[in-house]
């Protein structure tokens, strides 16, 4: 991953992050809410190489770790994505190109977003924190799950487009 | 070349997650600048927050009333473009209406509490996918919120201030897991704490081993040193079920709160208390069910006419 392309990367997840925290996360979801930053965050890791999907992963985990609503030490979404986004390479080679098989990239995502908010939690039990009703907890991957298989045929193409057209405008240069 | 770019992907992994590590021991001990770049983000967020919930509040459901735009003739188009216009004024009147409601309930809370409040919209809601109950609310340093300051709405108690910036605050809500209130019971002024458990209940641990809980008990939140973070006597929530603790040596129970977490439009910030809090002048009073009163008359019994006998012929 070249610094031009991690630059647009980061400026692409500061929006997203931006309309997580103010527009998404006002909506009432039944069940819980959608995780629309992760599941694009995860989208665009499945599609990145190793290397790249490490890096993503550590810029994404620092940007939602700004999050102003969050009580989780700086620096824990950090290592969790970099955990995950090297896991994510790992498997991916075993996959293959995921453009070409929509069904296997949402059902990656969905999978790869309940993994993080669990180990999440099981650091969070690790580095002391409460984490309340365990239902409830489950209740929520569970609902962000569901709504990230509902909405990410939706939002995968078009991130899967808009990162083969970054990629043909850096080549282009 | 393949070797190569796995020794310097390697190579990032661990760059990466020691930085990490490195982060999360530096913000485990305290050191400030996590909390000021969490600030930075809040103030950099707020006005986003607040565009869009200007923007999508008062036209909540105007979008499925457009459907019927676009008639051919002149004067229904007109006709139409004013409708809309009314509709939408309309549907904003009802937004500050129901805005108004709820301010004017606070208020009425707070002022016979009371208490001196600052009002604030909520403009946010916090990403449950961090697992932590948090609202964002316009109201900041500039208009005197500090941190650690009591929330209420228009029953009780909301939560408490965890950050301000200079224009808006976050505040973490009662049913977030890390929350802790004591609470007393008004009815036998039983000590204890109330935890917050991520969704709509709440358990209740008693501190006094003789102390007694009943099914809807009213809890007053106790209060702390300098009224903050809690001002005391504003109620909580009343008891929905008690726990069966045969193995413990204090009682437990189920509540539920006042305040409906999901539905905060307005809020206030308790900045101060007068005369040392209301004492129980907050338990709520509950409202009196009309009994209904039914009249039963007795349908006239039809008249047996006499038959005549024999004897009276004769």
């Amino acid at each position: 991953m070249s610094w031009s392309r991690a630059g647009i990367n980061g400026l692409l997840l500061s929006s997203l992050f931006i309309i997580q925290e103010s527009a998404i996360s006002k909506i009432q979801f039944p069940i819980a809410t959608f995780s629309f930053y992760l599941c694009a965050l995860l989208g665009l890791m499945a599609l990145e190489d190793r290397f790249g999907a490490i890096a993503l992963g550590f810029i994404g985990g620092i940007i939602q770790d700004l999050s102003p609503s969050t009580d989780s030490p700086l620096g824990k979404w950090a290592l969790i994505l970099t955990i995950v986004g090297f896991l994510f390479s790992r498997n991916r080679e075993s996959i293959g190109d995921f453009t070409e098989r929509p069904l296997a990239f949402v059902l990656f995502v969905t999978v790869g977003v309940s993994f993080t908010l669990i180990i999440f939690l099981l650091l969070g039990i690790i580095l002391g924190e409460n984490n309340g009703n365990m239902a409830v907890n489950f209740q929520i991957i569970f609902g962000n799950a569901l709504w990230i298989l509902l909405f990410s045929p939706i939002l995968l193409p078009g991130l899967a487009k808009f990162r083969s057209f970054t990629l043909a405008s850096s080549d282009h240069r | 070349m393949a070797a190569g770019g796995s020794n310097r992907s390697r190579l990032l992994l661990v760059i990466l997650l020691v930085t990490s590590l490195f982060l999360i021991t530096l913000d485990l001990r305290g050191v400030s600048f996590t909390q000021n770049s969490r600030s930075v983000t809040q103030t950099i967020l707020a006005p986003f927050q607040r565009g869009v919930s200007d923007l999508f509040t008062p036209v909540g459901n105007f979008f499925s009333d457009i459907k019927s735009f676009g008639a051919t003739k002149n004067k229904l188009k007109i006709l139409e473009e004013e409708n809309i216009k009314l509709r939408k004024k309309a549907i904003f009147n009802k937004d500050t209406a129901g805005q108004l409601k709820k301010l004017q309930s606070v208020l009425d809370l707070a002022g016979r509490g009371g208490y001196k409040v600052v009002s604030a919209r909520v403009i946010g809601k916090g990403s449950s996918s961090t697992f932590s109950q948090t609202i964002t609310i316009d109201s900041g340093s500039n208009d005197g919120v500090k941190k650690d300051m009591t929330v209420m709405g228009e029953l009780g108690l909301v939560g408490v201030v965890k950050s301000t910036t200079a224009t808006s605050s976050i505040v973490l809500l009662m049913n977030d897991p890390t929350f802790r209130v004591g609470v007393r019971i008004a009815r036998s002024q039983s000590v204890g704490v109330l935890l917050g458990e991520g969704g709509s209940n709440y358990t209740l641990k008693l501190l006094d081993p003789s102390g007694s809980i009943e099914v809807g008990d009213v809890l007053l939140s106790l209060g702390s040193d300098n009224d903050r973070p809690f001002i005391p006597g504003l109620p909580v929530g009343y008891v929905k079920a008690v726990k069966n603790t045969t193995g413990t040596l204090t009682q437990e129970a189920s509540v539920r709160s006042y305040s409906s977490l999901g539905s905060l439009g307005v809020v206030s910030i308790i900045v101060k208390s007068y005369n040392g809090g209301p004492k129980d002048a907050l338990v709520p009073v509950p409202t009196p069910v009309p009994t209904e009163t039914i009249y039963v008359t007795q349908s006239p019994v039809p008249e047996v006419s006499p038959v005549p006998t024999s004897k009276a012929k004769n």
